[in-house]
C-alpha cells in the first residue's frame, strides 16, 4: 500500500527523487565542523518562532488600549501562555545569536567566496527581513521601550531627502506612533516570517547547487563527500539537542534577562524613558548610528554597516582559497572585527557620555576600515604568503584556477573572433 | 600582531572599568525570601498597607485564594466585589492627584518594571531618610511622592529596623510573585525539560559517534 501510494505520487510529483537527491544522498563534505550546524539551527529557530507566534496571535490584541493587557492575559490566564510568550521572546534573541554565529562562520572560513556569492546575498536579504520582523515584533507588547524604540527608529526616515516628513507619517500611519502603527506592525510581523520562509527556500536551492563549503576552503574531491543522511541528520540532531538545552535555560530560568524592565511599563507617549536602548542584537548598529553627529549621516552609516557585508565577495581579492585557514592576516582582521563588534555593542548599550561617544566613533571607523582595507590587505597577504611558499596543494589549486580562467578567456575570445 | 591585540584588549578593559564606576546609588542586595509563608504575609501587608493607594489590576481575588490566602480573609478584602474581580484601589485617580500630585502606579508588575527588580523594590522601601524638619525623601528615588509607609526613616533602633526590613522583604516577595505568578511552575517544569534534553542529547551524541564510526 505504502509503496503503491508512493509510486502513484512519484508519477505525478518527484517526491522520492527530491527526498533522495536533497536530503538523503545530498553530498556533504565530511570535514564540516560543528560551526556548520548553525544553518539548520536557524531554520529550526524560524519554525519555532512561527509556531509560537501563531498561538500567541490567538490571544494577542493589536490595539493600543488592549495590547499591554493582552500580554499579561497570555502570561497569567492562558494555559502555558507564559511558555509560549517566553519561547517567542527568548526565541528572537536565540534566532539572532544563531544567525550571527552562522555569519561569523561564513566570514571566518570565507564561505561567501565564489561560487557561493548568491548564498551570501540571499543570506544578507534574510538578515534584513529578520531585522525588520524583529523590530516590528518588538512594538507589539506596547511597553515603554516598544513605543520609544519604534518612535526613534521610524523617526530616522526623516533623513530621506525632500520627502522625509511624509515618509515618517506614511510608515507610522499617523503623526505619532499610535494605534495605526501598532496594527500595521502586527500585520507585517505576521506576514514577513512567511516571506522569510520563501527566502530560505531560495537560500537552500542555492546551497544545493553549490553545496556546502568546508573548513579547508577547498572544494573537496568526490571521495571526501559523504551522504547527508545519516551522517548529518544525526549530527544536526545532536547539535539541536545542545542548542535546546541552552535555549531552555533562558526560557525557564532567565526569561527576563532579555526583556528591558522599562518594557513592563505600558507605553506612555508623554514620558520619555531616561535612556532608550534597542534589543541587544541591534546594539552595534545603534552605536554606529549614534556615532555620526549628523542624522542623515548616521542613518547612512547604519544602513551601510549592515549592507556592506554584501560587498565581501568583491572586497576579498585574495586568490588563496578559503578564509582564515591559510591566511593569518585575514584571521587577525576577523578576530579584531569580532572584538570591535562587542565594543560597539557596549557603546550602544550605554548612555552617551564624551567617553562612550569617542569610543563609539573610534569603533565605527575601525568597523568600516576593516572592510575598506580588505582588498589591499588580501592582495598584500597573498603576495607575501606566496613569496614565502604556500603548501604545495594550495599552490596547485591556485594555478588550476588560473589555468581554468585563461582557458575560459581564450574560449570567449575564439567565439568572438 | 599578538602584542597589538593584547594592547587593544588592555585599552578596552580600562575603558570598561572607567565607565562602569559612575553608577547611581548602590542597591541593597539583601536576599528576598521565596517561601510561601513570607509571600502570604507580604500579601496581607500589601493589601492592608499599599492597596489604599495602589492597585494590583492583574491579580484577581481568586489568584489570592490559589496562592493560599485564607478564604475568610479574601472575603474581607473583596467585600461586595465578585471573587473573580481584579484587585483595585478604592482611591480615585482624581483624589490621588489631589493628595500626591500623581496617580500611584499599579503594583502588579512593579518588581519587573524597575531596573534591579526585587533589589530595587526592597532598597526603595528601606531607603527613606528624614531631614531635620522631619520631611522624608528616598535615597533611591529622590523626590518620591510616596510617604514612608513602613517608617524606615524614623527607625533607628536595630530591632525596629530589623522588623521593618522583614516587612519590606515580605512585601517584595509578594510583589515578586505578583509580577510573574507562574515563575515557580516555570522553574519546576524547566528542571524536567532540561533533564530530559540532557538525557536525549547524550543519547544522540552516542548515536552520532556510532554512525560516524562506520566512516573510514
Amino acid at each position: 500500500m505504502y509503496k503503491r501510494t508512493l509510486e502513484w505520487i512519484d508519477k505525478r510529483f518527484p517526491l522520492t527523487g527530491f527526498v533522495k537527491h536533497s536530503l538523503v544522498d545530498y553530498p556533504t563534505p565530511r570535514n564540516l565542523s560543528y560551526w556548520w550546524n548553525f544553518g539548520s539551527l536557524a531554520g529550526i529557530a524560524l519554525v519555532m518562532q512561527i509556531i509560537t507566534g501563531i498561538f500567541l496571535a490567538m490571544h494577542y490584541k493589536a490595539d493600543i488600549g488592549m495590547a499591554f493587557d493582552s500580554i499579561q492575559h497570555i502570561m497569567r490566564d492562558v494555559n502555558y501562555g507564559w511558555l509560549l510568550r517566553f519561547i517567542h521572546s527568548s526565541g528572537a534573541s536565540a534566532f539572532f545569536a544563531v544567525i550571527y554565529i552562522h555569519m561569523a562562520r561564513t566570514l571566518y572560513y570565507g564561505s561567501y567566496r565564489a561560487p557561493r556569492e548568491l548564498m551570501w546575498w540571499t543570506g544578507q536579504g534574510l538578515l534584513l527581513l529578520l531585522m525588520a520582523t524583529a523590530f516590528m515584533g518588538y512594538l507589539l507588547p506596547w511597553g515603554q521601550m516598544s513605543y520609544w524604540g519604534a518612535a526613534v527608529i521610524t523617526n530616522l526616515f526623516r533623513a530621506t531627502p525632500f520627502i522625509g516628513d511624509y515618509v515618517v507619517i506614511w510608515l507610522r500611519g499617523d503623526f505619532q506612533v499610535g494605534d495605526a502603527t501598532l496594527t500595521r506592525f502586527y500585520a507585517l510581523h505576521y506576514l514577513l516570517p512567511f516571506i522569510i520562509v520563501g527566502a530560505v527556500m531560495v537560500h537552500l536551492v542555492a546551497l544545493h547547487t553549490v553545496k556546502s563549503s568546508n573548513p579547508s576552503g577547498i572544494n573537496l574531491a568526490d571521495k571526501d563527500n559523504i551522504p547527508f543522511h545519516p551522517y548529518f541528520t544525526i549530527k544536526d540532531l545532536y547539535g539541536l539537542g545542545v542548542y535546546l538545552i541552552v535555549f531552555s535555560i533562558f526560557v525557564f530560568f532567565l526569561p527576563d534577562t532579555l526583556i528591558e524592565s522599562a518594557n513592563n511599563i505600558p507605553a506612555n507617549p508623554l514620558q520619555t524613558p531616561a535612556h532608550i536602548v534597542p534589543e541587544w542584537y541591534f546594539l552595534p548598529f545603534y552605536a554606529i548610528l549614534r556615532s555620526v553627529p549628523d542624522l542623515a549621516g548616521g542613518v547612512v552609516a547604519m544602513a551601510l554597516s549592515v549592507l556592506i557585508f554584501a560587498a565581501m565577495p568583491f572586497l576579498d581579492r585574495s586568490k588563496i582559497p578559503g578564509g582564515s585557514r591559510y591566511r593569518p592576516a585575514y584571521r587577525v582582521m576577523f578576530y579584531l572585527f569580532i572584538v570591535n563588534i562587542f565594543v560597539l555593542g557596549y557603546v550602544g548599550a550605554k548612555p552617551v557620555t564624551p567617553g562612550t561617544a569617542l569610543l563609539g566613533q573610534f569603533a565605527t571607523i575601525f568597523y568600516f576600515s576593516v572592510f575598506l582595507l580588505l582588498p589591499w590587505v588580501s592582495k598584500k597577504e597573498e603576495k607575501y604568503l606566496r613569496d614565502r611558499g604556500l603548501p604545495a596543494e594550495v599552490e596547485e589549486l591556485i594555478k588550476d584556477e588560473e589555468i581554468k580562467k585563461t582557458e575560459r578567456r581564450q574560449k570567449r575570445e575564439r567565439r568572438h573572433a | 600582531m599578538k602584542k597589538q591585540i593584547m594592547l587593544t584588549l588592555a585599552l578596552l578593559t580600562l575603558s570598561f572599568s572607567a565607565y562602569a564606576s559612575n553608577a547611581e546609588v548602590k542597591l541593597d542586595h539583601e536576599k528576598i525570601p521565596t517561601d510561601s509563608a513570607s509571600i502570604l504575609r507580604g500579601a496581607e501587608l500589601v493589601v492592608d498597607t499599599c492597596r489604599g493607594c495602589h492597585g494590583l489590576k492583574y491579580i484577581k481575588y481568586t489568584d489570592m485564594l490559589e496562592l493560599g490566602v485564607d478564604p475568610k480573609t479574601v472575603d474581607e478584602w473583596r467585600k461586595d466585589k465578585p471573587v473573580n474581580a481584579r484587585i483595585t484601589t478604592n482611591m480615585t485617580p482624581e483624589a490621588a492627584t489631589a493628595a500626591y500630585g500623581v496617580v500611584p502606579p499599579d503594583l502588579s508588575l512593579m518588581t519587573s518594571a524597575r531596573d534591579g527588580g526585587v533589589h530595587y523594590m526592597y532598597s526603595y522601601l528601606m531607603g527613606y531618610t528624614a531631614n531635620s524638619k522631619g520631611e522624608t525623601d528616598n535615597k533611591y528615588y529622590p523626590g518620591t511622592r510616596m510617604p514612608d509607609m513602613l517608617g524606615s526613616a524614623a527607625a533607628t533602633h536595630p530591632k525596629q529596623r530589623a522588623e521593618i526590613s522583614t516587612k519590606a522583604k515580605e512585601i517584595t516577595a509578594f510583589l515578586n510573585w505578583a509580577a510573574d505568578p507562574h515563575a515557580e511552575d516555570r522553574k519546576q517544569l524547566g528542571k524536567y525539560v532540561i533533564a530530559y534534553l540532557l538525557l536525549l542529547t547524550v543519547l544522540l551524541y552516542f548515536w552520532k559517534v556510532q554512525i560516524w564510526s562506520k566512516l573510514k
